[in-house]
């Protein structure tokens, strides 16, 4: 019995360590594969009941049977996976908003000697020049093509933020695409994994893979997991579940309708929306849905304060021929199709440089355009013409309603309105009561507007006049230019300079918050890797000692081959 | 801590970047000689620096209204000078037409001369500048005085009080024209009245009389000349005011944006240093196995 016990231990240690050395090579192919986890082999001494490590035999002593070597493990920290995944959720996050950013900030170019500040800056210059010669034709030529230059570069610069918006709303529904591919391959590997762990062996290389698919869709989206008893995740995203065992959602990009021509996703088995709170997605809908329209509607705001300051100025100006007025010197309503009229480019000596009719030499209008420059605000919005002059507010009156272009940015405007009102007014943006407004000043007076939400959309801001106005105060005329117009606090570059700024300080922290949330993965990762890695140098030992084993084990099968042989060919022979 | 090959590589490779990374952002500000290439370098000094970069547009463009309006002044100045000499020789003429000692003949020569006079003082009025008449006003595509007759008989004015007014500095602005109305007042009806007088051999109390209206158009002039050389001195004021501030400005911009050339060589020099003794590491610790040890 002893003998051949040891024969049948000896054969177990060979099964064993060659096992082992097949894993080392196992772990040395996969060194370098993406989310391998290092595998061991778990060994374990065998004894005579297979659980008792220990022969019960009195003659002979106590010795085991040898070894069990029927489990391959990996090597892996769940927790740490748990960290890893949420760390890299802010990463992707924070590099999906860092990198368009910085797009933006290279559409503007700021500072620099060919930025929009700079060409604005020559605009202001070209008015100048035009005041010193009113008269010559280079000079108003001069003033059509630095107006162009500067108008093509604000609808270049609109243009490429918003193409950019367009494509980051393609990177939603690519986002989308991602994530059902993941969703799709975890819910497979729940199946095999479940397979084979249901015979009894470890899923070890499905399960790299799937934790592998869990950090990639992690990186897309702040997802949740748990595992269950039969090896089969749920994925959570939001509220919703993704995969539930072997069965994964698909969500689907859809146009968005509070948003037209954005899309946004949902998971097509309820139609609810996707909800996420980091991730890639989280970053490129933080850029397109915040980020890129401010910066749009700001240079819309900066537009539009142009147009309708420089266009009041210069309708009251006379051309060079002293007849032709009442001209706007912009077309368009923001950056989007901001142009010098046609009427003036074509025809340059119309520009209203006069303040009066009959008086080529007079450079006043060009002059008080040129000091625009130097305004401590422009005009968002002017009056639509609904009162004239001398006609009495009563309670409950619409004093008019100002139309302004484009989007309005929190902040502080002023109604101007001349010769002044008294009483409290009562502000309506898009028909919803804002707030109320009450004479700065006696005198030339203005009102004062805060807009302390997000930026407004305004189609029209309405004031109202809510107590009765003693029968004494009158309207001023509203078609005046400067009368009852609202204001953006800041002059055009003031109100520039700020956009780049903020924009900066705005990249700044992305690209800080990107860096950081990258050394945080970063950090974890390795922490992670240094669990779950394979070392060269660990696996050539392994292989070493196990190659020893195999060595000594085969020494055995030899050795009582020797005994077996000295028993059976030379005890009892006769001759 | 222990080390697995990926994370080895992987750590190699961030080292690698991260001093590239550094190495190359130092070379960049070296090549561009900026501190700031974008708002985000440094967002509250982009801010300043193009307030800088927007007044020193400012100040060139002023610099350049200032230029322009010391030109259309100077101009101006000449002409009023040469109204002064015009008017110091009808001056002469005058005291020598008022001696009764005259003959008609003689008479009529200092009429012809001063008719000379008249016509070149109507062309000094109507001096036209770059297609401008300066004395016009913002009639300045008319000339300032119509002259009518040959010899003139009447000399009109025919332009308006509009100034040329532009603006040479944030708080200033500067008219760049006389008015020829007020430079040149009734010289022209007051000298045609000297020289028909002559013409027609008046007595000399009669022509002495002009001499009241000579005198009373140099101050006229004079006056205006003093105006001129006042707004002429503001104007190269403000143009010195206006290079000083340039250069403070420029100064400041420079401080905020540029690059100081001595730091960032050595920073540039130290950027270099880290990253060939990453690579060097690199190279030394990949070659590291336990493979090489094994036989």
């Amino acid at each position: 019995m002893g003998l051949s016990i040891g024969l049948d231990t000896a054969v177990k240690a060979l099964r064993a360590h060659q096992l082992a050395v097949d894993v080392a090579s196992h772990n040395i192919a996969n060194a370098q594969t993406p989310g391998f986890s290092r595998q061991r082999v778990l060994l374990r001494p065998v004894g005579l009941d297979g659980s008792d490590h220990y022969s019960r035999d009195a003659l002979l002593g106590r010795p085991g049977f040898g070894v069990d070597a029927r489990d391959v493990n990996r090597v892996r920290d769940t927790f740490m996976d748990f960290q890893a995944r949420q760390a890299f959720s802010g990463q992707g996050q924070y590099g999906a908003l860092a990198t368009p950013l910085r797009n933006a900030e290279v559409v503007f170019n700021d500072p620099s000697d060919d930025g929009l500040s700079s060409l604005l800056g020559k605009f202001w210059s070209a008015w100048h020049d035009l005041t010193n010669d009113p008269e010559s034709s280079a000079a108003r030529t001069a003033l059509v093509h630095a107006t162009t230059t500067f108008t093509m570069r604000l609808q270049a610069a609109e243009g490429q933020l918003t193409q950019q918006r367009t494509d980051l709303n393609q990177e939603v529904a690519g986002i989308g695409n991602e994530i059902n591919a993941y969703a799709a391959e975890v819910a497979t590997l729940n199946l095999q994994i479940k397979q084979v762990e249901l015979n009894g062996d470890m899923a070890n290389d499905l399960r790299d893979r799937r934790d592998l698919i869990l950090d990639e869709l992690s990186k897309l989206a702040d997802i949740h997991y748990s595992e269950a008893d039969t090896g089969e995740v749920t994925v959570y995203m939001g509220t919703h579940e993704l995969v539930f065992g072997t069965s994964a959602r698909t969500v689907q990009a859809v146009d968005d309708i509070t948003d037209p021509g954005m899309l946004k996703l949902i998971f097509t088995m309820d139609n609810d929306a996707v909800q996420v709170s980091s991730g890639e997605l989280r970053g490129v809908l933080d850029a397109r849905d915040q980020a890129f329209p401010d910066l749009i509607a700001k240079l819309n705001t900066l537009a539009s304060g142009l147009i309708n300051s420089v266009n009041s100025l210069h309708r009251t100006g006379y051309g060079l021929d002293g007849v032709t007025t009442g001209l706007d010197f912009f077309t368009g309503a923001d950056a989007s199709d901001i142009a010098i009229n046609t009427a003036l480019s074509g025809s340059p000596s119309s520009i209203g440089a006069a303040g009066a009719a009959g008086a080529p030499g007079d450079p006043s209008n060009a002059l008080a355009i040129a000091n625009l420059q130097l305004a401590a605000n422009m005009i968002a919005g002017t009056a639509a013409t609904s009162l004239v002059y001398g006609e009495t507010l009563s309670a409950g009156n619409t004093l008019t309603a100002l139309n302004v272009a484009g989007t309005l940015q929190p902040g502080t405007y002023a109604i101007i309105e001349n010769p002044p009102l008294s009483g409290t007014l009562e502000l309506q943006l898009n028909g919803n009561t804002i707030g109320t407004a009450t004479p700065v000043a006696a005198g030339p007076g203005s009102f004062n507007i805060t807009f302390t939400s997000g930026a407004a959309t305004v189609a029209t801001l309405t004031v109202n006049a809510t107590a009765a106005y003693s029968a004494a105060a009158q309207v001023a005329d509203l078609t005046t230019a400067g009368n009852n117009s609202l204001q953006v606090e800041n002059s055009a570059s003031t109100f520039y300079g700020n956009v780049v700024s903020v924009l900066g300080a705005d990249v700044n922290r992305a690209v800080g918050l990107q860096e950081s949330s990258g050394l945080l993965a970063d950090h974890i990762d390795s922490l992670r890797e240094s669990v779950h890695g394979v070392s060269i140098d660990e696996e050539v030992t392994n292989l070493s000692s196990a190659q020893h084993a195999y060595n000594a084990a085969a020494r055995i099968i030899t050795t009582i081959d020797d005994m077996l042989d000295t028993l059976i060919n030379r005890t009892g022979a006769t001759r | 801590m222990r080390l697995s090959e990926q994370s080895r590589a992987h750590n190699q490779v961030a080292y690698m970047s991260a001093a590239a990374e550094r190495a190359d952002r130092v070379q960049r500000q070296l090549s561009t000689n900026r501190r700031i290439d974008r708002a985000s370098d440094d967002p509250s000094g982009a801010a300043l620096a193009m307030q800088h970069r927007k007044n020193i547009a400012f100040e060139a463009q002023m610099r350049r209204n200032l230029q322009n309006g010391t030109a259309f002044l100077n101009v101006t100045e000449s002409a009023l000078d040469s109204a002064t000499d015009v008017l110091q020789r009808a001056r002469e003429l005058t005291v020598q037409g008022s001696n009764d000692t005259l003959g008609a003949s003689e008479k009529q020569n200092v009429a012809a001369e001063l008719d000379q006079l008249i016509q070149q003082l109507a062309q000094v009025a109507n001096t036209n500048f770059g297609g401008v008449y300066i004395f016009s006003g913002h009639q300045t595509q008319t000339a300032a005085y119509n002259v009518a007759g040959a010899p003139p008989v009447a000399i009109t004015w025919q332009g308006d009080s509009g100034l040329r007014t532009r603006r040479i500095s944030a708080q200033d602005s500067v008219a760049a024209n006389v008015i020829g109305d007020d430079a040149f007042g009734d010289i022209f009806d007051d000298l045609i009245v000297l020289r028909d007088n002559l013409q027609a051999n008046a007595p000399g109390a009669t022509v002495g009389n002009s001499l009241a209206d000579i005198d009373r158009a140099l101050d006229r002039v004079l006056n205006t000349r003093a105006d001129v050389g006042a707004r002429l001195n503001r104007l190269e004021a403000t143009t010195y005011r206006s290079e000083e501030t340039d250069t403070n400005l420029q100064e400041l911009r420079a401080e905020i944006e540029d690059i100081d050339i001595a730091e960032t060589i050595i920073k540039f020099t130290a950027a270099q240093n880290a990253l060939e003794a990453a690579l060097g590491a690199i190279g030394q610790t990949s070659n590291l196995s336990l493979l090489n040890y094994l036989r």
